[in-house]
């Protein structure tokens, strides 16, 4: 299915709107379903997603366990005399946490199945500055980069014969700590070195840009569009009043 | 005895329709200087990438010293085989330069004097003493290419496997390289070479191995270099 990249846009921010605003696991399960049906219909491989997934299950599990300790209510499910550890209302939470992660990276998934210069233009074309739309696809471009750097940072500190699943809890956060920070600033570093290239080949050296081609929305664009729009908008309205 | 050992290894990058590497059987002794060279995309990271288990092949098994590469944790084969990046960048993560020199050492528990000892050793040799506290990624190319090479020979590996370890070196720097990595094969340790600088190459290797499109075109086999005769 060809669609615009902004009706994409539209469709990732209704969705990513919804799963904040959900609270409980059935209906962002649901929410997850029709995310992964609308990034079939754009012929995207779902396994793509379970491999951005991966990185984050561990941290969806620590949040997972956190949030089912520490937010009480409903039915004890396991208690350590008269102290509640596990209930009903905490698995609730836990579970809405990760599934509401996993609705937000699925609909970002649908930027990818547009280019970044047609991402640029679709901002631009809605009176969007050119600079904001240029750097928040800068930004968007660099995250595989951040994820690649970080993968060799890892692997280079295994090579160096540090067994990093052998090193206690305590010491791991500090070695992380660690790795993070050249990560941080060599992001800074290259951050740098991308501006000066820019100004080398003549960024910003005319007030105004033209553009070769122009995007246009179709009948289906303004379709999609309105049917996302008027659906996240009469959803969120049935979640306030229910509350 | 044969320390590293490739065996009918096919190996294809995914979503690639023309595998890297295909049908390669190479034998590698623990001593002895090989030389892989070959035209850009022939395949030589990619293997040398396959022997530290950093990539894992798609058909055919590397073997360390008779066993499965997959059976020994990144950790465990990097404390035996020094392997320098192509791209220094992917391998400096410390703070300052000689944190990164002594990272390997520190970590392995050796004492903080004999540490000490060793990272002031290697910043001489390799020209960084000024350096010391500066942000590794604020060097310039050939600077860091030293300070790779230092961080790594600092662990003092069995076996060392350096990609294009001469990028970015003067001639002086590369010759102070050049005899360093003499010194340690004479000692003993073997190393993996691989370059696209002809002279250098000439002057390490006992034996050279070309690839090209991902095959063994030719192995010269291990011959005596003079450099390493007593």
């Amino acid at each position: 299915m060809k669609l615009d990249p902004r009706t994409k846009m539209v469709m990732a921010i209704c969705l990513s709107s919804l799963a904040l605003l959900y609270d409980t696991p059935d209906r962002l399960l649901l929410l997850l379903a029709a995310t992964v049906a609308l990034l079939l219909l754009f012929r995207f491989n779902p396994g793509a997603v379970w491999g951005y997934l991966k990185p984050f299950l561990s941290l969806m599990l620590f949040l997972f366990v956190i949030q089912s300790i520490f937010s009480p209510g409903g039915a004890v499910l396991l208690a350590a005399g008269p102290v509640p550890l596990v209930t009903s209302q905490g698995l609730s939470t836990g579970a809405s946490v990760v599934l509401r992660i996993m609705v937000v990276t699925a609909s970002a998934m649908l930027f990818t199945t547009f280019s970044s210069r047609d991402f640029i233009l679709g901002l631009v074309q809605w009176k969007v500055p050119y600079e904001l739309a240029f750097m928040v696809a800068i930004a968007i471009r660099f995250l595989p980069v951040f994820r690649d750097e970080m993968i060799n940072v890892v692997t280079a500190v295994q090579l160096r014969g540090v067994e990093l699943k052998k090193v206690p809890w305590g010491k791991k956060t500090a070695m992380y700590r660690r790795l993070f920070f050249p990560i941080v600033f060599g992001a800074m570093l290259k951050a740098q070195q991308l501006a000066v290239a820019m100004e080398a080949r003549g960024f910003r050296a005319y007030p105004r840009r033209t553009y070769l081609r122009r995007l246009d929305l179709r009948r289906a664009d303004y379709m999609s569009m309105l049917l996302f729009l008027s659906a996240t908008l009469t959803l969120m309205g049935a979640d306030v009043m229910v509350k | 005895m044969t320390f590293l050992e490739l065996s009918r290894v096919v190996f294809s990058y995914p979503r690639k329709m023309k595998p890297a590497l295909t049908g390669i059987d190479l034998s590698l002794d623990k001593d002895g200087v090989t030389a892989i060279v070959g035209p850009n995309g022939s395949g030589k990271t990619t293997l040398t990438k396959l022997l530290i288990g950093v990539l894992r092949p798609t058909e055919g098994e590397v073997r360390l010293e008779g066993r499965p590469v997959e059976e020994y944790s990144l950790a465990e084969i990097g404390r035996r085989i020094g392997y320098v990046f192509q791209n220094p960048d992917l391998q400096l993560f410390c703070s300052t330069v000689a944190e990164e020199v002594g990272f390997g050492l520190a970590n392995r528990g050796c004492e903080p004097a004999y540490v000490q000892e060793k990272v002031a050793f290697y910043l001489d040799y390799f020209e960084l003493t000024a350096y010391r506290d500066v942000f590794p990624l604020y060097l310039s190319q050939g600077e860091k290419q030293r300070l790779a090479i230092a961080a790594v020979l600092a662990n003092e590996p069995e076996f060392l496997i350096l990609d294009e370890p001469t990028i970015g070196l003067d001639a002086c720097r590369k010759k102070n390289l050049e005899d360093y990595l003499k010194k340690v094969a004479r000692l003993g340790s073997g190393m993996i070479l691989v370059s696209h600088d002809e002279p250098f190459v000439d002057k390490m290797a006992e034996r050279v191995v070309t690839l090209a499109n991902g095959r063994i075109q030719s192995d010269s086999g291990r011959k005596v270099n003079a450099a390493y005769e007593a």
